[in-house]
């Protein structure tokens, strides 16, 4: 292989798809690199939930309501159907404490124009009848979504390919080359099945960005932190909305290195239930751990204990591109001029994947850039 | 928490044949198996009973291993699924909830399972394996209609007919992919196989005898039907197993038994993380193991068809060879006596082994069948996806079982590509032009099959 690419994005998973979809709908001629084969990594080991009460205001909660948006969208452009539905959630509160937690963070969001309500133990029973019965009550997020991750990555790479996306699978990145001289600026990516020569090079590899970056001289802040899911058989029905405690957020945004399980229970569009999650920093090891799926599950029961005879069928672990600030590492490095990064999202990589596709796109396109953009510009780290 | 000095995880001829030997030797076994009882499908339903019946060596040999288990008083948990592996640490799930076996040495024999071909109309009620059907009759004495035809490939078929006769069904007929010239080429393999020649002669006098043909070249190219299996459509066979146009004639039946011979069961290997190789002569993917039946896991013997499709015999002798071995890594036998049984053993296991891998070639019908499957055939069962979906996605470069499972969803059902995984192999290897032997099995995940939540949510281990 001996090509030439406007751009080349390297990471078949969902955010380097969205990167590639919304580079060539701005005209450029694209190639995308994955070594293995479309979601093969993080992508496929995780939840589909579109989420807006889990952001922080600002920058965080901001990018969150616009891919939200864009989600929506894409739901409709898309010719592959991914799933999309508007299932809501709801943050389900074990005890008074908690709800009151619900109730601050309902307000924070209706402050920033997302619809929350406030639901008591009988309200939330009515709408969840299989909850445990001793729950002290929840806040609905009726806006929020989810897809099927998978499903998403294909269509946005099929509706890419439909504009010239070139596909490369099975095809890993072995360096970066850089021109000669005092800018550095990049000249080629050489892949296993040969070199694609460009200046423009978007590296959305996940977890796995650090070894990319390393290639061009970066150095990243980047960990890997461990999530486990289970999936039951199909259970049409049991659940009508996702539903989450509150120390998810507690779990997601401490930094801390021990196991961290907090409830999350989805239906996917053919009715299995998802239940998570975890969160721990083990590396890159990504095999499953009995101990973790036995905490998920009995965390699952003491929600949902009419679960108790629903069968488990499978289990993954994924590994979630962890960043030091919990903000995503998106856009360009001014050391290695044509060096864009998007990467850095954690477990919000499918709920952000549109919008950071769409700011990667405008950073090289030289599109207006909306505040947000700065807010996760990689260099914020300092540390190439 | 228990512990064990030896565990082993199937209770058929190869997993009895490691727990007697080991017990013999004075190690504590413990011996876990799905099924209520022990004895796999080779001992369902205990010996022949017909006086008329030829019992063969083989089938005396299993039965005496179940006695002995008893008289040694191996610990035998009934309905016990081994859902996850840590070295050789088992997760153990059984009729009292979960329970985690912690074990010095495991014996994985957890068999093998038959091939299907998907044909048009192959989901249809009154559709099973020659195995399945052979349940119905063993266990419940029960058969799957009265106007039944069997087709498919290998030694099962005829075991299968001649049980279902006696059980009153009115077999039509047996087809038998291969050809008798087929036979002739590959047959000599068999030599010294006197016991098993014995066996499969004797059922051919049987079906004789009740008026049952058996005819080779033929196969089931579909079923139709409205609710269940009205009719099937047999069609012939060329030398090289290809379907001959306008060969097709129907039948009126109301059941079709359908076997392709055999594929190891190969899932705990993989949970364990044991290294595998592909071995079209052991049935496809088998963990790699020495000569000692260890994998690449210390203390982690396999043995029996999850090793490689050979038989009850080549089983029986693993068994030993695997038993044999934990106790000698166990350090209750001295090392001397081990090596000269276990030269010994190997030596008669080179019999067995042949004449498994000359019923892997003679019977080694599926590719050649492919053909057979429409794209509107269902594939995968419990997703209902169609052959014409999976090569739509190959067509569109997904070239491995996890990507087609990304996009179609095949795979993702409660049995977790048991079936279609070998099924969706061969759709992509015939595609491609790619070798079976580059196309990597579906990701093996915990749990090994269905398991509720609260029993998952009881598990706790060291």
């Amino acid at each position: 292989m001996r090509e030439r690419a406007d751009a080349v994005v390297i990471g078949g998973g969902i955010v380097g798809a969205a990167c590639a979809y919304y580079l060539t709908v701005a005209g450029f001629d694209v190639h995308l690199v994955e070594r293995d084969t479309p979601a093969s990594g993080t992508s496929r080991a995780c939840d589909g939930l579109i989420l807006l009460w889990d952001k922080s205001t600002g920058a965080e909660l901001a990018l969150g309501l616009s891919s939200a948006q864009l989600w929506t969208e894409l739901s409709q452009s898309l010719d592959l159907d991914f799933g999309y539905t508007r299932c809501g959630t709801i943050l389900v509160a074990e005890d008074a404490q908690g709800l009151h937690a619900g109730q601050a963070t309902a307000e924070r969001l209706r402050r920033e124009g997302v619809r929350a309500e406030v639901l008591d133990g009988q309200a939330l029973r009515s709408l969840e009848p299989n909850v445990a019965s001793d729950l002290a009550g929840g806040v609905l997020f009726s806006e929020d979504a989810n897809i099927d991750p998978r499903r998403a990555t294909l269509a946005l790479l099929e509706a890419a390919q439909k504009q010239g996306l070139s596909l490369h699978l099975g095809c890993e990145v072995q360096a970066i080359r850089r021109q000669a001289g005092d800018d550095g600026r990049l000249s080629a990516v050489i892949t296993q099945q040969g070199e694609i020569a460009t200046e423009i090079l978007v590296c959305a590899a996940g977890v796995w960005s650090s070894q990319v970056a390393g290639y061009a001289g970066i150095t990243l802040p980047l960990q890997p932190r461990k999530g486990h899911i289970l999936v039951t058989a199909r259970a049409p029905g049991f659940i009508r909305h996702a539903l989450l405690e509150g120390s998810y957020t507690a779990t997601v945004q401490s930094g801390s290195a021990d196991l961290g399980v907090a409830l999350v229970a989805e239906a996917t569009s053919e009715g299995n239930l998802l239940l998570g999650s975890s969160r721990q920093f083990v590396g890159f090891d990504r095999s499953v751990e009995l101990d973790v799926l036995r905490s998920i599950a009995a965390r699952a029961l003491r929600f949902l204990p009419a679960l108790a005879t629903t069968p488990v069928i499978r289990s993954y672990a994924g590994l979630r591109p962890w960043s030091p600030d919990h903000l995503p590492l998106v856009g360009p490095f001014p050391e290695v001029p044509g060096f864009y990064l998007a990467t850095g999202h954690e477990g919000a990589g499918i709920g952000l994947a549109p919008i950071t596709g769409k700011l990667v796109a405008s950073w090289i396109s030289g599109a207006e850039l909306p505040d947000v953009a700065r807010a996760i510009r990689p260099d914020r780290f300092r540390t190439s | 928490m228990v512990a064990t000095d030896l565990a082993v995880i199937g209770a058929g001829p190869a997993g009895l044949s490691a727990a007697v030997t080991a017990a013999r030797a004075g190690a504590h076994v413990i011996v876990v198996d799905e099924s209520p009882g022990p004895g796999g499908q080779y001992l369902r339903g205990g010996l022949r009973q017909s006086p008329s019946q030829y019992v063969s060596q083989s089938a005396r040999r299993a039965q005496n291993l179940l006695e002995e288990m008893k008289f040694l008083h191996i610990d035998f948990r009934a309905e016990t699924l081994a859902w996850a592996l840590e070295g050789t640490g088992v997760a153990l799930a059984g009729p009292s909830g979960s329970e985690w076996l912690e074990a010095r040495t495991v014996v994985i024999a957890a068999g093998g399972r038959e091939e299907v071909i998907p044909f048009p109309g192959w989901t249809l009620p009154g559709v099973m394996t020659l195995g399945g059907a052979q349940i119905l009759a063993k266990t419940h004495g029960v058969v799957p209609g009265k106007r039944v035809l069997l087709a498919g490939s290998g030694p099962l078929l005829l075991a299968t007919a001649d049980e279902l006769s006696r059980h009153g069904a009115q077999v039509l007929a047996v087809l038998e992919v291969t050809h008798p010239l087929a036979w002739l080429r590959h047959g000599m393999a068999a030599w010294g196989n006197w016991d098993r020649l014995r066996e499969a002669w004797a059922y051919l006098v049987g079906l004789n005898k009740r008026g049952i043909p058996y005819r080779f070249g033929r196969t089931v190219s579909g079923v139709s039907g409205e609710e269940q299996v009205e009719s099937a459509t047999v069609v012939r066979l060329n030398k090289r197993g290809i379907p001959v146009p306008d060969s097709e004639e129907r039948l009126a039946v109301d059941a079709l038994c359908v076997g392709f011979g055999f594929v190891p069961n190969i899932e705990l290997t993989q949970l364990a993380g044991c290294k595998h190789e592909y071995d079209s002569q052991k049935g496809g993917w088998v963990p790699e193991v020495d000569e000692s039946m260890e994998t690449s896991i210390r203390g982690l013997f396999a043995a029996g068809e999850t090793a490689g499709i050979g038989g009850a015999v080549a089983a029986m002798l693993e068994g030993r060879v695997a038993g044999l071995a934990a106790v000698q890594r166990l350090g209750l036998v001295r090392s001397g006596i081990v090596n000269r049984t276990l030269a010994d053993l190997r030596r008669s296991r080179q019999a067995a082994q042949r004449f498994g891998a000359m019923l892997s070639t003679l019977f080694q019908a599926g590719s050649r069948l492919d053909a057979l499957t429409m794209d509107d055939t269902i594939v995968c069962r419990c997703e209902d996806v169609a052959a014409g979906q999976l090569r739509a996605a190959i067509r569109a470069g997904a070239h491995s079982l996890d990507a087609l499972k990304n996009g179609t969803r095949a795979g993702q059902g409660p049995c977790q590509g048991r079936t279609c995984g070998p099924l969706i192999a061969r759709l992509i290897a015939r595609q491609t032009g790619s070798s079976l032997s580059t196309i990597k099995g579906f990701h093996v995940r915990p749990p090994l099959k269905p398991l509720p939540v609260g029993v998952l949510a009881q598990e706790r281990h060291p």
